[in-house]
């Protein structure tokens, strides 16, 4: 019994000490009474907390690129903006997927790393195209350029590369939890309040999860056209790239891994949190996240994309090319914002008034 | 025929108590005249220019001649004495005001002595300006006397007169439960038209919003392995509980509803004898 003196309260934080009237730990601070049970499993629970999260990946060793895809592959590099592409070397005059410049050939890929897997662009640039207008149809606000079919034309299907994480997650978490019950008599409403300790622990698996690595393509926009089915994932082979482009990885898996941990964590937590119900309030009061068989995969994911400078603005649109979800932010016509809104600001004013007028004298 | 000396001696005596007794009676309760002795306008506070109390005076008068009851207006300085509905009921009995046999009218007076009004409704006026609807009347004119506002206020109750007297006409005057409909109060105005700078904003925001589709994602859910997520332990250990009570609000006793308005007209005997309806207050 004597090293349950150091206990603290779980109410107020002080000391507690057992109370041989009834039977009972109590605070005699804040008057809480506990049970014995109660407050040995709290405390056990607290002491295996000081473990810290430890999220380490083993990022996976490239290949090499094949004699056959070094001669037929080339690096580009647009004067303009930049951007960094792989195309084929048949494809003379290539622009710019981001600016549309011209770009020229940089040199060839052995320096680069070679993906690990790749799913193939299953939709057509004719469906793409139609995505786009299924996109910007119904869209009230949106510059009439913008509807222009020359412009849809420059739509291009593009490899995006990205990082694929791996990984198991040992996790335990802490909630404290209330109940509330009400009652009454006739001066009084009473309310009970119960406080809880909520153990879970457990694991879960994540399969890649993906992070885009390249600088230039917006990490947003590639996170909203997500997810891809990576049942459909094969093995790279240069020949998958021919008639498209590729964009050239250029942030390392290590720049990626943050983010994936970010994702995984939120995931996790959100998990274990769904298992805790029943009650009132719940709020976490300790977390332990811990990884293990971490791994990355270089890949390519297939994107359609748009790129569009308007007012001096860029906006670039994607389509996901496996599943063909249409992604892109569009803007906004001002004149056209306030057209409407004057418009169904005029019309709402008087049908109310009209409305006032007819019921409310 | 001496009897018939008595009788006669008799008759004379009873004659002779009786002017005696009514002399008094009838030099002190004025007679109703059959005429009307005043016009219908009567400004003795001088609230009026003589302009507007000219225009006024002849729409009084063709109001009530259309209608065949006289819609009267009186101001003086002060009711001598007399509660203002006591004035105006005189006012209106011993100047000979309404219309044929039933004397039929509607006089509006006002005081300026105590700020005093009252409205007295006699023969059909009773039925015609009911209690309702002459709630309903100064809630629509008096405001403007109250406001010095004179010549709006007269020339609004003249028109609501002559409103009522036209809907009288059709059988169904107006009353509880049937008044004309008011104008709608001035908030409605920028009321409607902030619901509909409200509404078109909703509306084009959420024309806006549809423009932006790109979003990051929060978590990974769309990669967790199928069957992955395994509780090992699982753990809710009740630790205390409090109570807390308050003081339920004592509920207060329901306040006594109102007696209800009634349709119609209360009516009351002026001292001349006559019925009168009608209403008075302070403006």
């Amino acid at each position: 019994m004597a090293q349950l003196l150091d206990f603290k309260c779980p109410s107020c934080g002080g000391a507690i000490n057992f109370d041989s009237q009834i039977q009972k730990m109590k605070c005699p601070y804040c008057d809480t009474e506990f049970e014995m049970d109660a407050v040995k499993q709290y405390e056990e629970a607290i002491q295996n907390e000081h473990e810290q999260d430890d999220f380490t990946w083993n990022i996976k060793a490239d290949s090499n690129w094949q004699e056959d895809e070094l001669n037929n592959y080339a690096a580009y590099v647009c004067m303009s903006c930049g951007g960094q592409i792989v195309g084929d070397t048949t494809t003379s005059a290539t622009s710019c997927p981001y600016c549309d410049n011209p770009v020229v050939i940089a040199g060839n890929i052995a320096g680069d790393m070679r993906p690990d897997y790749i799913i193939p662009f299953k939709l057509t640039k004719e469906q793409a195209k139609q995505g786009l207008r299924n996109h910007i149809k119904g869209k009230r606000l949106l510059p009439k350029q913008f509807k222009d079919e020359n412009h849809i034309d420059k739509i291009r299907g593009m490899y995006v590369p990205f990082w694929l994480f791996d990984t198991k997650a040992d996790a335990n978490f802490r909630y404290k939890g209330t109940k509330t019950s009400t009652w009454s008599d006739s001066d009084y409403v009473y309310t009970k309040t119960s406080y809880y300790s909520i153990l879970r622990s457990g694991n879960i698996a994540f399969n890649s999860v993906p992070v885009d690595a390249s600088s230039k393509m917006p990490d947003d926009l590639m996170e909203s056209i997500e997810p891809y089915n990576i049942a459909e994932l094969t093995d790279f082979n240069a020949g998958f790239l021919a008639g498209y482009l590729a964009d050239r990885y250029d942030v390392p898996a290590d720049d990626c891994i943050e983010r994936a941990n970010h994702r995984v964590r939120q995931s996790t937590e959100d998990r274990f949190r769904s298992t805790v119900s029943g009650y009132k309030t719940v709020a976490q009061e300790n977390s332990n996240i811990k990884l293990s068989d971490g791994k990355a995969n270089y890949v390519l994911y297939p994107v359609w994309v748009l790129n569009t400078s308007w007012q001096g603005e860029q906006f670039t649109f994607a389509m996901n090319g496996q599943t063909g979800r249409f992604i892109g932010d569009l803007p906004l016509d001002r004149k056209a914002y306030w057209k409407w809104f004057g418009l169904i600001a005029l019309i709402v004013a008087v049908l109310a008034y009209a409305a006032a007028w007819l019921f409310l004298r | 025929m001496k009897q018939k000396k008595y009788l006669n001696a008799i008759t004379l005596l009873l004659s002779v108590i009786f002017t005696v007794l009514l002399i008094p009676f009838n030099v002190d309760a004025q007679m109703i005249p059959d005429e009307r002795l005043l016009p219908r306008l009567v400004d003795n506070a001088d609230l009026l220019t003589n302009s507007e109390e000219e225009k006024l005076l002849d729409k009084l008068d063709s109001i009530s001649e259309k209608h065949q009851t006289d819609v009267a207006i009186v101001t003086v300085y002060s009711l001598e004495g007399k509660t203002a509905t006591e004035f105006a009921d005189n006012y209106f009995d011993y100047n000979g005001y309404g219309f044929g046999p039933n004397r039929d009218g509607i006089l509006f007076l006002i005081s300026m002595e105590y700020r005093d009004w009252a409205i007295t409704i006699h023969g059909s006026g009773i039925e015609t300006f009911t209690d309702a609807g002459q709630r309903y009347m100064t809630e629509q004119f008096l405001s403007y006397i109250s406001d010095a506002e004179y010549a709006k206020g007269f020339n609004k109750f003249a028109d609501l007169s002559d409103q009522f007297l036209k809907q009288a006409a059709k059988g169904e005057p107006y009353d509880y439960g049937h008044l004309p409909k008011k104008p709608l109060a001035w908030y409605w105005l920028p009321a409607a038209i902030g619901l509909g700078v409200i509404i078109a904003f909703s509306v084009v925001g959420g024309m806006k919003a549809n423009l932006k589709s790109v979003r990051r994602k929060v978590g990974a859910d769309d990669y967790i392995a199928a069957d992955s997520f395994v509780l090992t332990d699982q753990r809710d250990i009740y630790l205390y509980s409090n109570v807390t009570r308050t003081a339920k609000p004592k509920e207060s006793s329901s306040g006594s509803s109102g007696g209800g308005s009634r349709g119609g007209s209360r009516t009351h005997t002026s001292s001349s004898g006559s019925r009168h309806g009608g209403s008075s207050g302070k403006f």
